[in-house]
């Protein structure tokens, strides 16, 4: 299943009570629209690491890349190219 | 070199910088501030703000995370004479407004630059931030009972109040603790709290008052319990003090128990009621530490105090404890609140003081802060929180009024009627969940009121769920019936 459907069904089953708004849209702002606090920010990073195998560092954890489903969207690929390649380095 | 005044939290700094100049007094990352800079770059900035007009007693209101800059322009601001609030730059721009009206700023700074900005709020034009060191001798002389913070709190009003902190306040507190938990120039200090609340005096002004470095928890990891724990181990801290929700996430998602930290001798926590089993756990992690509960509102800041004994079980809370030296605790025998006295006591909520002095009650001639809190006191002089007179909860550590929610909700023209409960559950913690009647038109859905909420409340006062119903339950002189809501939560 593609990545940003996934990220939408969690977004919507844990903040929108599983029933978005009309207007709401992959640009929407989930952290700084307050649909998303903090908390809600650790479970959404945990989802994302178990869910796709990635991990986070530290500086990754920052309201402007994680603001949008498109934004997470991002984060999410450039990371699993990240991991790519280093799978394919070992490989070599 | 003569003793600092005793209360005056710059002079400290002051005094402190001549003692030991290059030591690190601010880690941020890879930024180390040295005394000698923290007090040149902070007097420079307090003339350049007394050149601008300021005043004593002016309020100069940051709007920043807890950086370098912005301890910077806290000790100027205290240097310049004027009253420092601190407000959280995640707020939003709603509420951030309604607290820079309300205590008449003269000056704002914000941004996320650095050094950030510095906004003349009567104009809006910028004041640069000083590059060279100027002479703090135009500096003036400030007294000790003069305030030296505003910390804003939720307020059952509907809108934040403004509680007044003396420089005599702070110091009482911060003497208490560098000489409890024998605080020197040899600790690293962690205080994850943001500049507003009432913990961030402790890392700060012991930083001024003892020399020992104030380690900045960046805040991106604030509420990331993984990185949290490799923060403690890495940067080698000795003293914590946190609310009790960030130890538990540590000690629960963090694999706070499967490391050593060898440095780390004393962990204090206050702000909320901290889980036996949790207390136990922390206990058992880091054995050799000082683990100690520290209770009191923003209004008195810390006045009792219970240091987790040896052995701890868990088996039943961890009292609130013993007064700390400078308290004066008594309970009032009709209701069983525990009413708080003594130096380290708010001067009164800004600008309301008919709020101030419904919240004092005189006995004996002397001020006793009503907590609203109900403890019960054991044969040992040990106090035990048992709960609340009022609707305030906690949640994650912060301090909510649920009328403040509910005003935000009857804001929306949508919205006729709105009741909010807390619910506490071990797993999540504190869940808040707001009922509201609509108006029969309206296509408001619950996201949409929730995102309405969050143009004027912050983060953590979001309600977790929104249910519309038809009729709000009354009882039978017409109140709204809280213990209906709670049966319908659960059904």
């Amino acid at each position: 299943m593609p990545i940003k459907p996934q990220i939408r069904a969690y977004i919507a089953e844990n903040f929108l009570h599983g029933s978005p708004a009309a207007d709401f849209t992959d640009a929407t702002p989930l952290i700084t629209s307050g649909i998303v606090d903090s908390l809600g920010m650790i479970s959404l990073v945990d989802f994302l690491e178990s869910n796709f195998g990635i991990e986070f560092l530290p500086r990754e954890i920052d309201v402007d890349s994680l603001d949008t489903i498109e934004h997470i969207d991002a984060v999410v690929r450039a990371k699993l190219v990240d991991l790519q390649s280093v799978d394919l380095r070992h490989g070599q | 070199m003569p003793a600092p005044s005793k209360d005056s939290l710059c002079a400290w700094l002051a005094h402190t910088t001549a003692a030991s100049p290059a030591a690190p007094a601010i880690m941020e990352e890879d930024r180390v501030t040295s005394f000698s800079e923290l007090l040149a770059q902070a007097q420079s900035l307090a003339v350049r703000f007394v050149e601008f007009g300021v005043v004593p007693q002016d309020r100069i209101v940051l709007v920043l995370p807890k950086t370098t800059d912005a301890i910077i322009a806290l000790f100027a601001t205290l240097f310049a004479g004027a009253i420092c609030v601190p407000i959280h730059p995640q707020w939003p721009a709603e509420r951030i407004e309604s607290v820079v009206a309300e205590c008449s700023a003269r000056l704002v700074i914000h941004g996320d630059t650095c050094p950030p900005r510095i906004t003349d709020s009567r104009t809006g034009t910028f004041l640069p931030w000083p590059e060279s060191p100027a002479s703090p001798d135009s500096l003036p002389v400030i007294d000790d009972p003069n305030p030296a913070l505003i910390l804003f709190t939720s307020g059952s009003s509907g809108q934040p109040k403004g509680v007044v902190l003396s420089h005599r306040a702070i110091a009482t507190f911060v003497h208490w603790t560098a000489s409890e938990f024998h605080i020197t120039s040899a600790d690293r200090i962690a205080c994850p709290s943001p500049l507003g609340f009432d913990l961030s005096t402790f890392d700060i002004f012991n930083m001024a008052l003892t020399g020992a470095a104030c380690v900045l928890v960046p805040s991106n990891i604030v509420w990331m319990p993984r990185f949290l724990t490799t923060f403690i181990r890495d940067a080698r801290i000795t003293c914590w003090y946190s609310v009790p929700s960030i130890l538990s996430g540590m000690l629960h998602r963090g694999r706070f128990a499967d490391y050593t930290y060898p440095d780390l001798r004393l962990i204090l926590f206050a702000g909320e009621v901290f889980s036996p089993p949790d207390v136990v756990r922390l206990q058992t992690a880091v054995p050799h530490a000082l683990c100690a509960n520290l209770y009191g509102p923003t209004e008195t800041n810390v006045v009792t105090w219970h240091p987790v004994p040896t052995g701890f079980d868990g088996a039943s809370p961890l009292p609130i404890g013993q007064p700390c030296p400078y308290a004066e605790i008594t309970v009032d025998p009709a209701t069983g609140e525990l009413l708080a006295g003594g130096d380290s006591l708010m001067s009164g909520y800004w600008g309301h003081p008919q709020e101030t002095s419904r919240a004092f009650v005189c006995l004996h001639g002397r001020q006793f802060y009503r907590t609203g809190d109900r403890v019960q006191l054991d044969s040992t002089g040990s106090y035990t929180y048992l709960g609340r007179f009022d609707r305030q909860v906690k949640r994650r550590g912060f301090r909510i009024e649920l009328a403040e929610i509910e005003t935000a909700l009857l804001n929306h023209a949508d919205i006729l009627e709105a009741a909010v409960i807390a619910t506490t559950r071990p797993q999540t913690g504190t869940c808040l969940t707001a009922f509201a009647c609509l108006r029969a038109s309206t296509t408001l859905t619950p996201t949409d009121a929730r995102m309405y909420c969050a143009r004027s409340l912050p983060a953590y006062m979001l309600p977790d769920h929104i249910l519309f119903i038809d009729a709000m339950p009354r009882g039978n002189r017409g109140k709204i019936d809280y213990a209906a809501l709670s049966a319908m939560q659960k059904d």
